[in-house]
């Protein structure tokens, strides 16, 4: 499956990502322009306003800044999921923060798929379904089903159970398909 | 009976948790089929959403504060390691002066003292090498990182054991770590600077 929403990231080669972990400036920028974008639409799809995913984005290379000479991963590849990283646990710090509204609101995920689901479907494009997810669930569903986070991830950054990963990915779905039906 | 598979169990078959049930269910149940094919059409077109761009470019206000994060941290860490010294003196001369733990040997004392005027000597020598001015290699940054990073936790111990009066010998030890590690870090900046022609 090709990810038409992975922004591009620019040419960041390991003599530049030595140079930043040096504290060079120039070199940190670089790592910035490399990945506002990827940090950016991570925060946006996860908070809930364009302020709070700009702060995230704030919080995360300030993080990178003061965390660079520490990381000790090989190739970009591992130094794109570090970022990722520490952006998904800014977002969800920030998300804990602004004490948003919480899932425990969506009804359980007990019934079988379209017998007992009495939602009418929206027909709402899937960017504002998204954002009608409560955090909780938006936040697990996007870190799963588009980052690629294990549930052991989910939970170990959420101080959860792996359970209660897998409950809300589940009500996550459960929501979305009632308001979309089989239009996506 | 259940007729036809939860969500939570599509979800479990998609990412090879099913239960025996819910594959066996899945393989002849039209219905559920057709969910699992939306759940897929449903992850495939989230990841194809279109990626945000930033409304603001946030660099200069990064980079202003990462700027005074670091001056921060070299005051914090050049005043913690006189307060740390001062301290350690403090202690030595009152021990001496009231004689808690009796008359402190003249080998002690002066192995301490030796130690820190090696430490002092060692952050004079440090400071010719302009370590905050200069590129450096790959590995001499990790070396170097790996290297500061000790000293602060030996500074943030010698710290503790000043503020609770500890042990003289434990705090020999300490300084003795901190030149240990001082010379090492020295030494990694002197073959650094000659390795680039200085």
């Amino acid at each position: 499956m090709t990810r038409a929403a992975v922004p591009v990231i620019g040419v960041l080669d390991d003599i530049a990502v030595e140079r930043a972990k040096t504290g060079d400036l120039d070199a940190l920028e670089r790592v910035y322009r490399s990945y506002e974008g990827l940090v950016y639409s991570m925060a946006r799809r996860i908070c809930r306003s364009e302020e709070d995913a700009e702060d995230v984005l704030q919080e995360t290379f300030l993080e990178v800044c003061r965390s660079i000479r520490r990381f000790r991963g090989d190739g970009p590849g591992s130094l794109t999921a570090w970022v990722k990283r520490i952006a998904a646990s800014k977002a969800l710090m920030r998300v804990r923060r602004e004490k948003y509204r919480d899932a425990d609101d969506l009804p359980e995920d007990g019934a079988a798929i379209g017998v007992n689901d009495v939602d009418v479907p929206l027909q709402l494009d899937l960017e504002a379904a998204l954002m009608q997810l409560p955090e909780t669930s938006r936040m697990v569903v996007w870190l799963h089903d588009v980052e690629g986070y294990t549930h052991e991830d989910i939970a170990e950054m959420m101080g959860k159970t792996v359970s209660f990963s897998k409950s809300q990915l589940a009500r996550a779905h459960t929501r979305l398909r009632g308001w979309l039906g089989g239009e996506h | 009976m259940r007729k036809h598979c939860t969500m939570s169990e599509l979800l479990a078959v998609r990412d090879g948790e099913g239960s025996a049930w819910a594959r066996a269910h899945l393989e002849e149940c039209p219905f559920c089929q057709q969910e699992m094919d939306m759940l897929y059409g449903r992850v495939a077109a989230l990841r194809a959403l279109p990626a945000h761009r930033p409304p603001r470019d946030r660099w200069a206000a990064i980079k202003a504060q990462a700027v005074r994060d670091r001056r921060t941290t070299v005051v914090r860490r050049s005043a913690f390691g006189a307060l740390a010294a001062a301290a350690a003196i403090a202690v030595l001369v009152g021990i001496r002066g009231i004689g808690v733990v009796g008359p402190t040997p003249a080998s002690g004392q002066t192995e301490l003292e030796t130690l820190m005027a090696q430490s002092r000597q060692l952050e004079t020598t440090l400071q010719t090498y302009d370590p905050a001015g200069r590129v450096l290699n790959a590995r001499a940054a990790g070396v170097i990182a790996d290297l500061e990073d000790r000293i602060a936790l030996v500074d943030a111990g010698i710290s503790q054991m000043t503020a609770r009066n500890g042990s003289r010998d434990d705090l020999i030890s300490l300084w003795r770590d901190r030149v240990d590690l001082m010379d090492a870090l020295v030494n990694a900046h002197v073959t650094r600077a000659a390795y680039v022609g200085f």
